[in-house]
């Protein structure tokens, strides 16, 4: 009960000073990295759902950001359909594509799965070049039209779903649905012995990771403008992996706080120029050693445990 | 009459008081944003000539009593990290004109974002006709964007025919060619024309073939060329591995000599760092060290004091494009905004490969009769590693040579 | 068709190096090793570095090379690796992120164009009308001489004896007394020192960049699943198909389909049987 409030109060300041932020640095540019670092928290959330809850590392989820960006960029340009078109119709296809995807591979163990999903992401990027003609290739496809042509409505609308889509999954995550997801992490054997329908949960968060993701595609596209096969790259994968590591795997809200440290942490990086992939390498590899249960989450249950003794020692 | 007299002396003051900010901004430095893949050689050079460009510009008292100052953002190859730069420059380092391009995909993708931001944009690097098409269809929106150099992909392709049509074919009697060419847009545009016009003019086009930007090993793609009976082989390529192509070809004596559009190769090292591999390649350059225009050579030997290197052929774009803007924006008396635009339209500057004018597009014009425009020079790879222009013969400056294993 | 023949069998002996490398040090110690391309792009690179810019003879610069790398490679498995070893995860994580660290080092050190690595053979041959460089049969040649020299050497000799018992079952080795930990290290050694002679000896003919480790790994992964994850058979064979499926596809079809053959090879085979040809069962 406690911890509810302390998290209620956390997240109502976290969202209070994402959304003053803009105000009072009035610049553009930096409008423009929150609204990316927003929609990469929307893809880190949608990430953590299914693989940090579950265990089965999906090292392919740039698939579902791809196919829901390319949804958006042929809607919008070859079929000529408004662009809030593009969202609904983004997540359908991202969870069709979970599910013929999920269906043959979730029932490969760990690191076989992680490099099947890497598999797909990969062969839908060389397709997308491959069919060039069809899909323009390296260049992708320009001209889309911008999903809010202001950019502060853009970052506000961006906020508003990250912040909806992540208190759904959190709840879902604390629901008996996602005891069960944390189940199959621990022992997926006993699991099915009990007689739960494992296959049918590890599908279902699959395509609910996909749909979210897909619909972060469609939300990119109308943003950037344009889509293009770096969408589906293993980098992207890997770098949403990166955020959710730091955030703190299977919390669901560190990666929010992950994905918005990272992409900060890039642009101040940028000022190095060459040594920036370097040192954004090196950073991942002292991460990975000295926090591995990542930084956000963990920071944020200490500052929720001293609040909560606080309060508890003063009755 | 006083009231003539009030409105008068109100009319001044209320000029004295719009002249004291415009004086004041008098001392603030022109920014010139460069967006360009500073980790190419082609990003090396965009920057360094536009630095020597500035500091010409400067040394004459600089543009409108201000002085030229030049920010760079790396846009690589990857359309994202191109937009972004964009959004850089103009949101955050606000500059007052964009230089740069050299990928048709990332400029592709900048184009709204640079419209958005209805910043002027003078192209140096990128070869698709696609850039410049919506200057016409939406002149409103798109009127920022020119191209000072390359010519086109399509102008390329003709230039391409022609070599392919006077000298494979007219000189060295080669009728029978093959196309390769990398899978990237420009080459996309590019192919098709100069299959249609390499056919137009006599060649017998025995394969045509466009492979995976990221290949590595050629000899499959070599052994096809051979086995179609091509005895010349034209390639049009610019990320690709050129340094690669060039290597197994010559490991393999593979039995065509080769030529064409080839970025890579019209590096200065390219030869050398390939130990000598590519000599008998031909490839296209915008421009050499010879007299072409009066500013050529100068621009060359000052390039090579100043860098020691020879530069590639987004340098020469760079260099003109601050001096089209610097005198053009003197014509103007505006940095920006429409009155520079309609100056920019009616620029006709000599530059290093040629004269310089826009069309309606805002794209540079050709070379054709009476316009002396930027065309193409082939110049191919001698031993020890030096270059000599062999087409058009106008420009020649020493007879072909063909690679050492092939008989003439 | 003598063509498709020599060149798929130059392409598979490349492959073939770096797989069983590969699944040598997945079979001992079960780690999947992601910076196995940056011992390739190493190996590539320290030839360079000794043979042009130090000018020592190729031969020892090509030894220096592989000496070095195979250091490099104990010293990130025993620092980086090993303290990782309980969650998959954290190892894949950690071997990617130190390929990504060797690549942006090699860039900075060297530049992003493309290095020259002197060829050991000049000369071209032509056999029954197919021309070939010279490099590129000496590549073959060690490479099938390499590996048969592996195969023998894990048949016939006690370490290898200890090699394959590991395999098998590490607990049962460790209670036979088998050093484990210290066989890792040698295992990690030779499987770096195989990826970099397959650098040094294809540097020539392919593309030596800084990111030249990752298609390599990506066809080293797939041949590996394919043919089995710690099958040295299942490698070899994997990879001749994979270099001959590879190089079909390129001639008879287009040259644009031949980097999605390694991928797709991979996906099948893990949805199909994850455990490859040869692999005697799924590895996790």
């Amino acid at each position: 009960m406690f911890d509810r409030r302390i998290d209620l109060a956390g997240a109502a300041l976290f969202v209070a000073v994402m959304a003053l932020l803009p105000l009072m640095f009035s610049n553009n540019y930096l409008i423009g990295v929150l609204t990316v670092s927003v929609i990469y928290g929307l893809w880190s959330v949608s990430w953590d759902f299914m693989s940090g809850l579950t265990g089965r590392e999906n090292f392919g989820h740039s698939l579902f950001i791809g196919v829901g960006a390319y949804t958006a960029g042929f809607l919008n340009t070859a079929w000529g359909l408004p662009a809030w078109w593009s969202l609904p119709a983004a997540m359908i296809v991202a969870a069709v594509f979970a599910l013929a995807v999920g269906i043959p591979t979730l029932r490969l163990k760990g690191p076989y799965f992680a490099l099947a999903m890497l598999s797909t992401a990969v062969i839908m990027q060389r397709l997308m070049l491959i069919f060039w003609e069809q899909t323009g290739g390296e260049e992708g496809i320009n001209g889309i039209e911008p999903l809010i042509r202001s950019q502060l409505g853009f970052y506000y609308f961006a906020l508003a779903v990250l912040v909806a889509v992540t208190a759904t999954l959190v709840a879902i995550a604390r629901s008996p649905w996602g005891l069960i997801l944390r189940a199959i992490r621990g022992d997926e054997a006993t699991c099915q012995a009990a007689g739960l329908n494992v296959t049918f949960y590890k599908i279902a968060s699959l395509v609910i990771s996909a749909a979210v993701a897909g619909a972060g595609g469609a939300m990119y596209a109308h943003y950037q403008l344009q889509v293009s096969p770096q969408v589906f790259a293993v980098v992207m994968s890997i770098t949403i992996i990166t955020m959710v590591y730091v955030g703190g795997m299977a919390s669901i809200y560190g990666p929010v706080g992950g994905a918005i440290l990272l992409v900060l942490l890039t642009e101040l990086l940028r000022s190095f120029g060459e040594w920036r992939l370097m040192i954004y390498s090196c950073t991942l590899i002292l991460i990975l050693f000295f926090l591995p249960e990542g930084f956000i989450a963990p920071v944020w249950r200490w500052i929720r445990a001293r609040l909560g003794a606080r309060d508890g020692a003063s009755r | 009459m006083s009231q003539r007299f009030a409105l008068a002396a109100l009319a001044a003051a209320l000029s004295l008081g719009a002249a004291a900010p415009l004086a004041f901004a008098q001392g603030k430095p022109i920014r010139i944003g460069v967006t360009t893949p500073i980790q190419l050689q082609v990003g090396r050079d965009t920057q360094d000539s536009v630095k020597m460009a500035i500091d010409e510009v400067n040394a004459k008292g600089g543009v409108l009593g201000r002085k030229l100052e030049m920010v760079v953002v790396d846009e690589t190859e990857n359309p994202e990290v191109g937009i972004n730069a964009i959004k850089k420059l103009t949101a955050e380092e606000k500059v007052d004109v964009l230089v740069g391009g050299y990928t048709s995909g990332v400029t592709l993708a900048q184009l709204p974002h640079i419209s958005n931001a209805k910043t002027i944009y003078l192209g140096v690097g990128a070869a698709s006709p696609s850039i410049t098409q919506k200057v016409k269809a939406d002149y409103a929106n798109y009127k920022y964007i020119f191209r000072v150099g390359p010519i086109h992909a399509g102008y390329q392709a003709r230039e391409l025919s022609g070599f392919i049509s006077s000298f494979v074919k007219g000189e060295l009697g080669i009728s029978k060619i093959a196309i390769v060419g990398e899978n990237a847009k420009w080459v996309q545009d590019l192919v098709p024309i100069l299959k249609k016009s390499a056919t137009e003019g006599g060649a017998d086009v025995r394969m045509t073939e466009l492979f995976d930007t990221q290949m590595s090993d050629f000899s499959p793609l070599l052994a096809k060329v051979k086995d179609s009976g091509a005895q010349y082989m034209i390639v049009v390529l610019s990320h690709a591995s050129s340094d690669v192509f060039a290597k197994q070809w010559h490991d393999a004596r593979f039995p065509m000599a080769y030529g064409g559009i080839d970025v890579k190769g019209m590096d200065g090292d390219f030869c050398d760092r390939i130990g000598g591999k590519s000599v008998g390649e031909i490839s296209a350059n915008f421009a050499v060290r010879a007299p072409i225009t009066p500013k050529t050579i100068p621009f060359f030997d000052e390039f090579k004091k100043r860098t020691g290197r020879s530069p590639v052929y987004t340098a020469f774009g760079a260099y003109d494009a601050i001096h089209i803007y610097a005198e053009a924006a003197a014509r103007a008396k505006s940095v920006e905004g429409d009155a520079l635009i309609k100056e920019l339209e009616k620029t006709s500057y000599v530059g290093i490969p040629g004269t310089i004018q826009f069309d309606e597009m805002h794209d540079v014009k050709p070379a054709a009769p009476g316009h002396k425009g930027p065309a193409f020079l082939m110049a191919q790879w001698r031993d020890k590693c030096t270059r000599e222009v062999i087409y058009p013969k106008a420009l020649r400056t020493a007879e072909y040579a063909p690679p050492a294993w092939i008989k003439k | 068709m003598l063509e498709i023949l020599i060149y798929g069998a130059v392409s598979s002996a490349v492959y073939a190096l770096l797989a069983v490398g590969f699944t040598l040090i997945f079979g001992v110690a079960r780690i999947l090793n992601l910076a196995h391309g940056s011992f390739y792009a190493l190996g590539a690179y320290g030839a360079y570095l000794f043979a042009v810019v130090m000018k020592l003879p190729l031969a020892l610069a090509a030894a220096c090379s592989i000496a070095l790398v195979a250091v490099f490679g104990v010293f990130m498995e025993r620092v980086l690796v090993r303290p990782m070893r309980k969650s998959q995860l954290a190892v894949l994580m950690i071997t990617l992120a130190v390929s990504l660290v060797v690549e942006q080092a090699l860039f900075l050190t060297f530049g992003s164009e493309y290095r020259n690595v002197p060829a050991f053979v000049d000369a071209k041959f032509s056999i029954g009308g197919v021309d070939v460089a010279g490099q590129r049969l000496l590549t073959l040649a060690s490479g099938v001489v390499l590996i048969g020299a592996l195969w023998l050497f894990i048949q016939r000799s006690r370490l290898g004896s200890a090699i394959l018992a590991i395999s098998q079952d590490p607990d049962a080795a460790r209670y036979m007394g088998i050093p484990t930990d210290r066989i890792f290290t040698v295992v990690m050694a030779m499987s770096a020192a195989l990826a970099a002679t397959a650098g040094i000896l294809a540097g020539p003919f392919l593309s030596v960049q800084p990111g030249m480790g990752l298609l390599p790994i990506v066809k080293a992964f797939a041949i590996v699943v394919v043919g089995g994850l710690g099958s040295i058979p299942g490698s070899i064979l994997a990879a001749l198909m994979l270099g001959y499926a590879e190089t079909l596809v390129g001639y008879l079809f287009s040259t644009s389909w031949t980097e999605i053959v390694s991928v797709l090879a991979t996906l099948l085979m893990l949805i199909v049987r994850p455990a490859g040809i040869f692999g005697k069962r799924a590895a996790f």
